[in-house]
């Protein structure tokens, strides 16, 4: 009776073993598929966040490479577009053995949830990631109402 | 029965799940000169101090690892913490002491300069 009872124990040992194993496999599998090697989305653009903090919005967005001047940001009403041209770093001198960075130019343009004081919109460029600070319009902030 | 078997195994047991960033292969430009191979690799958001080169046995491994500040309620989110990780195999010749790296604009720049032995040299021929 009790070597049985061994015997499922090891076959259940067996099966966790095997799970294991397959939840590796398909981990690796996800990892490899869900993030691609780039920096870009598919259609060129990069990627960008977007988070909501009561007063105003920042976005972020991965730029790695460009400079400051080489970033172009317009924003109409809630409308804003961001652009940039990424010049070639190619050194003097050198042969190219792999390239996959590329020179890259990018439009790529979001309605914000709401309107935005365009004046107070600021913008700084750290690392490759551009964030921009835009505080809401006054008629758009949240606002605190009092119970009479 | 006094003796109280467990059928299934339990899950705390199981050390091995620990909590993983994703990782991304990041893209790399490479160039070569007659002194030296320059790897260029595009790391947005990853500051100095979380990049670890290491060279070992012929092998180069690139880490990167980006920690985003997040603040306020997210609308949308592309991209999050991430570990950028990439493994190259180097030539013998190069001088591992002098490796040297920069980081600018979130664009990593590695310097590998080829030892003095192998380097190119123009034989001049003597008049016999």
């Amino acid at each position: 009776m009790f070597t049985r009872w061994s015997d499922i124990d090891r076959m259940f040992g067996v099966m966790d073993l095997m799970r294991g194993n397959f939840d590796r496999l398909s981990n690796e599998f996800y990892r490899s598929r869900g993030n691609t090697s780039s920096w870009v989305l598919s259609d060129g653009i990069p990627r960008t966040n977007l988070y909501d903090k009561g007063d105003s919005f920042a976005i972020c967005a991965e730029v790695p490479g460009f400079a400051k001047e080489d970033l172009n940001i317009r924003l109409q009403g809630n409308y804003l577009e961001i652009s940039g041209k990424r010049k070639s770093d190619l050194p003097e001198g050198y042969s190219i053995h792999r390239s996959e960075r590329g020179t890259f130019d990018f439009s790529r343009s979001m309605t914000l949830p709401t309107e935005v004081d365009s004046s107070k919109v600021e913008a700084a460029l750290k690392d490759g990631i551009l964030t921009l600070t835009l505080p809401k319009a006054e008629a758009a902030k949240p606002k605190l109402i009092s119970v009479n | 029965m006094s003796e109280n078997k467990n059928i299934m195994k339990r899950e705390d047991e199981n050390m091995e799940n620990t909590h993983e960033l994703p990782s991304i292969r990041p893209m790399v430009d490479i160039f070569e000169n007659d002194g030296e191979i320059l790897l260029y690799t595009d790391m947005p958001g990853v500051v100095k101090k979380d990049i670890n080169i290491n060279m070992d046995n012929g092998k180069l491994y690139l880490s990167g690892v980006r920690r985003m500040e997040k603040s306020g309620a997210t609308t949308w989110e592309e991209f999050g913490d991430v570990e950028y990780t990439r493994t190259f195999s180097v030539p013998q010749s190069i001088d591992i002491a002098k490796v040297s790296a920069e980081l600018t604009d979130g664009v990593l720049k590695l310097h590998l300069p080829k030892s003095e032995a192998a380097k190119p040299r123009r034989i001049e021929i003597k008049s016999a």
